[in-house]
């Protein structure tokens, strides 16, 4: 049972920041029909703005403000970092292409993806970078915590969950309750008739790439308080990212948070119970399956074709 | 009919292509000789960025000592080039490299590659061509010995083989440390697998309980492997190339409050990366600032380098540039002047002796493979100030 709670816990923290990365590809897909394959390097860009934020806040050794105070500044940081950059990629790789067949703007995103990698590269080279959280109150993100039965839960994994639920809780909000959260589900829903009905499509688009860069942003320094970040993991990151928001239901905000769960979940228990080395198979297997059985993922809604 | 023959016969034709593509293309060997008057070139092979940067970084460092200290008194006029191969992306781009420098008549010899995989990946390119190509960390034992060997002829190493660190590790554990339960984690790649099977044979022999986990070379996070350590494991050996991995991993183990203390092989020696208190590493060098007559080397290189400490893996990068100008020099003499080939430098490398090695007493070569003679493993435990301390 403690090995289960263990592995739960585990597959939650991963599957927080999945969604995270999920809800951006569904984001912008809702609005788009567009894949936006930079996605992960921008959940990349995002870790090392959160890196150099935190450095120029004295390091986890010397930080010059409280922990609580010194977290919440630097995953705004990396938001507000990455909401610009996903402006700029929007403006400049995508909206010129937006007439375009749809393969065009897919091309534009992996093109996108392999410049900010290899620009983060040459920028500041392949080496890791290390919160070194340990390091902050004395270790005390890892030392204290919540048990549950037996297992203890430390207070970075409490945080980290908890973030990832009030953010999404934001989103949700803002996409439901909010005037342009509507003109965004209405332009979802059909771009044609929400420009007609004098929605500004622009704004919407870039409100999209704002909110989902954003998320990203934060889901890079939730990944890198844990486990050092490097150039190389937007690449992977982005890919299990994309494949929880079609275990979801691509397009689906609701989905791509349960999707990224499943997908934590999954490749935990597969990790603590079956082989460590099949997880990213069992992972990208479940991809495969939804795509022959049920495309439109787990919450999407299925295409609608006129007979 | 004359389509599906057409078709055939494209489809055959495309697939004797691909499969006259497969395998190891023959390198274009430069065979010019070159005037041991002009600019030779020695190369360097090692992950200078990624996960292990920091391994090549640090023996670029002092390789560029060692050809400016020791060229000169030896008559010798030498370039060092650098060719970085990250680890992440695997042995093809030692492979490249490799093609690169045997076509270069100016390159004469070769310092490394670093890591076990980029030499499996490149070394019988280097052989075809006769390239002597020294390492001064590829530890793996099946590189020089075993019924199979995945190196040429043309492979040397100056720092011991796995067949060394592997049981002298696990002679520490049980002797030492008494451990009666090990956890052994590899990462599918061949310097951890070939030292993780190393360590478990030598721990089963002495019927200690152990459990196997492979992590893929790209794992970031290891909770659920964590999660599988039992609560009463002695010891995770972990033998990575990235000491950062090291430090994750020994702070999930603090995290889901497991006692077991991580062991990290030669690859996770560096104390800027892995810090964490009571954890072991084993090296193949021990500290060279213990060493009196390394003092003018030390302090030559530190002011060339300020601000960094002397690590582990820079001293034998310094000694396997020592033994690769040697062999130059003995080719340049051998051919009055030329170097008719990369083989006439490859020829002289095995008779080389250095009387006072950097790494402590006189360095030979063994006479039954091409590695050193009498090396030893050197066990360091991290104390709480992330000072490494030789206990072994």
């Amino acid at each position: 049972m403690d090995t289960f709670i263990q592995l739960t816990v585990d597959g939650l923290t991963l599957g927080s920041v999945y969604a995270l990365i999920a809800l951006g590809y569904t984001l912008v897909y809702g609005v788009l029909k567009l894949l936006n394959f930079a996605h992960g390097d921008v959940f990349m860009v995002g870790s090392f703005i959160g890196f150099g934020m935190l450095q120029l806040l004295g390091g986890s050794a010397d930080p010059v403000l409280p922990t609580w105070l010194l977290l919440t500044t630097i995953t705004l940081a990396a938001m507000v970092g990455c909401a610009g950059l996903g402006v700029a990629v929007e403006r400049f790789a995508y909206r010129p292409l937006r007439e375009a067949p749809r393969i065009a703007p897919l091309i534009s995103a992996l093109g996108v993806s392999f410049f900010l990698a290899n620009s983060m590269q040459l920028l500041f080279g392949a080496n890791p970078r290390n919160y070194d959280t340990f390091a902050l109150s004395g270790g005390a993100l890892y030392f204290k915590g919540v048990d549950i039965g037996n297992v203890k839960v430390p207070l970075l994994r409490i945080i980290t969950i908890a973030a990832a639920i009030a953010l999404m809780v934001v989103l949700w909000f803002l996409v439901n309750k909010t005037k342009t959260g509507k003109a965004m589900r209405a332009t979802s829903y059909d771009r044609e008739a929400a420009a007609m009905m004098g929605i500004d499509i622009d704004r919407v688009i870039v409100f999209a790439f704002v909110l989902g860069s954003a998320l990203a942003g934060a889901a890079g320094v939730m990944f890198a308080l844990r486990v050092p970040t490097q150039v190389s993991i937007g690449f992977i990151a982005g890919l299990k990212g994309f494949t929880a928001a079609v275990i979801g239901g691509i397009g689906s905000i609701p989905g791509a948070m349960v999707g990224g769960l499943i997908l934590g979940l999954a490749e935990s228990y597969t990790q603590g119970y079956w082989d460590t080395r099949w997880s990213d198979l069992v992972v990208f297997s479940i991809l495969i399956a939804f795509m022959i059985i049920r495309p439109q993922g787990l919450l999407g809604r299925a295409d609608l074709r006129k007979v | 009919m004359k389509k599906a023959l057409g078709l055939a016969l494209a489809v055959l034709v495309t697939a004797a292509v691909a499969a006259s593509a497969q395998g190891r293309p023959k390198a274009a060997e430069a065979s010019t000789a070159v005037s041991c008057n002009s600019t030779l070139k020695i190369a360097l092979v090692t992950p200078l960025t990624g996960g292990a940067g920091f391994l090549g970084n640090e023996q670029a460092s002092w390789a560029k000592y060692a050809v400016k200290t020791l060229a000169k008194p030896l008559g010798l006029k030498v370039q060092l080039v650098l060719g970085d191969t990250p680890v992440e992306q695997g042995a093809a781009v030692a492979q490249t490299l490799a093609q690169k420098y045997v076509a270069d008549s100016k390159v004469v010899g070769i310092l490394g590659p670093s890591t076990s995989g980029a030499v499996a990946a490149s070394s019988e390119t280097y052989g075809q061509a006769g390239m002597a190509h020294i390492s001064p960390s590829a530890t793996r034992t099946s590189l020089t010995k075993g019924a199979k060997l995945e190196a040429s002829n043309a492979f040397f190493r100056v720092v011991p083989g796995d067949y060394i660190q592997g049981p002298s590790d696990a002679k520490f554990m049980v002797d030492k440390l008494k451990v009666k339960k090990v956890v052994i984690l590899d990462f599918q790649e061949p310097y951890s697998v070939g030292l993780a099977d190393s360590v478990e044979g030598a721990l089963k022999k002495a019927n200690v309980s152990t459990t196997r986990l492979s992590a893929p070379n790209t794992t970031t996070d290891y909770s659920a492997f964590v999660t599988r350590v039992p609560s009463d494991a002695d010891i995770v050996f972990f033998p990575t190339q990235k000491p950062g991995d090291a430090q994750t991993f020994g702070q999930q183990l603090l995290e889901q409050g497991k006692k077991a203390k991580v062991f990290g092989g030669d690859g996770s020696n560096n104390a800027a990366e892995f810090k964490l208190a009571g954890s072991y590493v084993s090296n193949f060098a021990p500290d060279i600032t213990g060493i009196p007559e390394d003092k003018a080397i030390i302090d030559g290189w530190k002011k060339d380098n300020k601000g960094k400490a002397v690590g582990s893996f820079g001293p034998p990068s310094y000694g396997a540039t020592q033994v690769m100008l040697q062999a130059i020099k003995r080719a340049c003499v051998a051919g009055k002047g030329t170097i008719a080939n990369k083989r006439a430098v490859l020829r002289q490398v095995k008779k080389v002796r250095i009387p006072n090695w950097i790494l402590g007493g006189e360095f030979r070569w063994s006479t039954k493979s091409n590695d050193p003679l009498n090396a030893k493993f050197y066990i360091f435990q991290i104390q709480s100030n992330g000072k490494y301390k030789l206990v072994g």
